[in-house]
């Protein structure tokens, strides 16, 4: 049976976390929270040892502990992830030049074999991911719906940011209009097990989603322009500068980071 | 909707910036035309909308190959028009890439890729209606085409970066992607198909959402910005 799909976050749960709950995190300014994603974009990219991403990747995994966060919905969540990590990574754990890890296996292409370069290239880009996946979700379920509006608001240009806060706003609307439209369907006998008998069916709920969208968009504009709206959704919520303590702390992520890539990675200097 | 199917980290520093400053321009030259031209309150609404629904639907798992998820770019494409097609791709990314879904440092290779599906399909829409083709094969053969046109982008943006901490020679690289490329162009045909019988419901439902109706107003205008 076809439903909303639970290894896809869904940005309802997302916000009830950050609204509902409080941990350490919760409390931890927002803008120090996406600027240490940005540095852990930038570590996963530049580190090149495995011991080291996997000791980011541990380090994430702690941080979403202290939140007080579900694992077991990470690991579901993990599922396109990984999936994106297996379908180029698989392949080149097979053709990465080096030792290979046992015997090979005979194919009508030539012998194949996984080798421990492979192996370990596959092991990396895991972790690479796995750990910018990770803090992220930590950072957008301890952070409050107003202050990612507010973030968005401001670092946005315009007009994207008046899409990127409409969108944000009225996500939460479509997801459960899908919802609905799946499970009308389905209490009419529906069975959506199959793609290609059920296809019509499928454009219905689809096509009815964004019939829903356009029209919604289309009383939306009547209300906007009856509000006086000239092209800026006025925010009321303010998100304040990080603390000193947690300027410092991001400073010294980044620092950490480059100083990591000029000296072991790039070997711009020596100490 | 093709993503980079690669995580955050797998392409080299080189190749982040790169991308990101060609997903910059092009966002940057979108947006330029979309304020030159003046974009009305009901582009932003249904951009803002439109984008959610997008975002929405790729909750959805279609029982094709064990399950997939589509965000129906091309269809937003065809909708919205290429310079709020490409905007939506951008804002969507953000989304995805929030949820862990698509890599942060990505953001400008993946707005590219699903810009290019939007623009082309929203180009090849327009160029099958005005050759009187009926809606069904134009929406379908438009998004086909979109999608394919992201997918062999993406394989091109992968084989151009390498992956980060691969020895492997481009050549070898280029095998490994276009078996991706060519699971993509089969995802691609199923989402055309799939627009094809939603652009036809949606024309049963209100023919002036793709410039059927007396709504005619909804023709490229100067920004590239219709609806």
């Amino acid at each position: 049976m076809t439903t909303l799909s639970n290894h896809v976050p869904d940005p309802r749960l997302i916000t009830a976390y950050a609204e509902h709950r409080d941990s350490p995190l919760h409390r931890v300014n927002p803008w120090t929270k996406f600027s240490i994603v940005g540095a852990l974009v930038l570590a996963v990219t530049v580190a090149d040892a495995l011991v080291i991403l996997a000791g980011l990747y541990a380090a994430t995994l702690v941080a979403y502990g202290i939140a007080g966060l579900p694992y077991r919905r990470l690991g579901l969540w993990y599922t396109l992830p990984l999936l994106f990590i297996v379908s180029v990574a698989g392949p080149l754990a097979f053709l990465e030049p080096g030792t290979s890890i046992g015997g090979a296996i005979g194919t009508p292409l030539g012998e194949l074999s996984v080798t421990w370069e492979g192996a370990i290239l596959f092991a990396e880009l895991s972790c690479r991911s796995l750990t910018v996946v990770t803090f992220t979700l930590t950072a957008t379920m301890t952070t409050r719906y107003a202050d990612i509006a507010y973030l968005l608001g401001r670092m946005l240009p315009n007009p994207i940011d008046q899409v990127a806060l409409l969108t944000y706003r009225f996500t939460f609307v479509m997801v459960e209009t899908l919802e609905d439209l799946v499970k009308a369907v389905l209490a009419r006998g529906a069975t959506l097990s199959e793609f290609w008998a059920n296809r019509r069916t499928y454009a219905r709920i689809l096509g009815m989603t964004l019939l829903t969208a356009i029209e919604r968009s289309e009383r939306l504009v009547k209300s906007m322009e009856a509000r006086g709206y000239d092209g800026d959704i006025t925010l009321y919520g303010d998100v304040p500068r990080p603390s000193l303590r947690g300027l410092a702390g991001v400073a010294l992520c980044y620092v950490a980071v480059v100083g990591y890539a000029l000296v072991a990675v790039y070997g711009v200097v020596s100490l | 909707m093709a993503h980079i199917h690669l995580g955050e980290g797998s392409f080299p520093l080189w190749a982040l910036v790169l991308w990101t400053l060609v997903g910059v321009g092009l966002i940057g030259v979108v947006t330029y035309r979309v304020r030159k031209g003046g974009i009305k309150t009901h582009q932003i609404a249904l951009a803002g909308i439109g984008a959610a629904a997008s975002f929405a639907i790729f909750q959805l798992n279609l029982p094709v190959w064990g399950g997939i998820h589509m965000n129906l770019t091309g269809l937003v494409g065809i909708l919205a028009g290429p310079a709020l097609g490409a905007l939506i791709a951008l804002v969507v990314n953000i989304f995805s890439a929030a949820l862990g879904h698509g890599a942060v440092g990505l953001l400008g290779a993946n707005t590219l890729v699903n810009a290019t599906e939007a623009v082309v399909a929203y180009y090849i829409f327009k160029t099958l209606m005005r050759m009187d083709w009926d809606i069904f094969p134009a929406s379908a053969s438009a998004a086909t085409i979109g999608l394919s046109a992201g997918a062999v982008l993406m394989g091109a943006i992968i084989v151009i970066s390498g992956v980060n901490g691969s020895a492997l020679p481009r050549a070898d690289l280029t095998i490994a992607v276009a078996g991706l490329v060519g699971l993509n162009l089969g995802v691609a045909v199923i989402e055309g198909i799939l627009t094809g019988f939603v652009v036809q419901f949606l024309a049963s439902v209100r023919p002036d959402l793709v410039g059927l109706g007396d709504r005619q107003q909804g023709e490229e205008d100067l920004s590239g910005v219709t609806a």
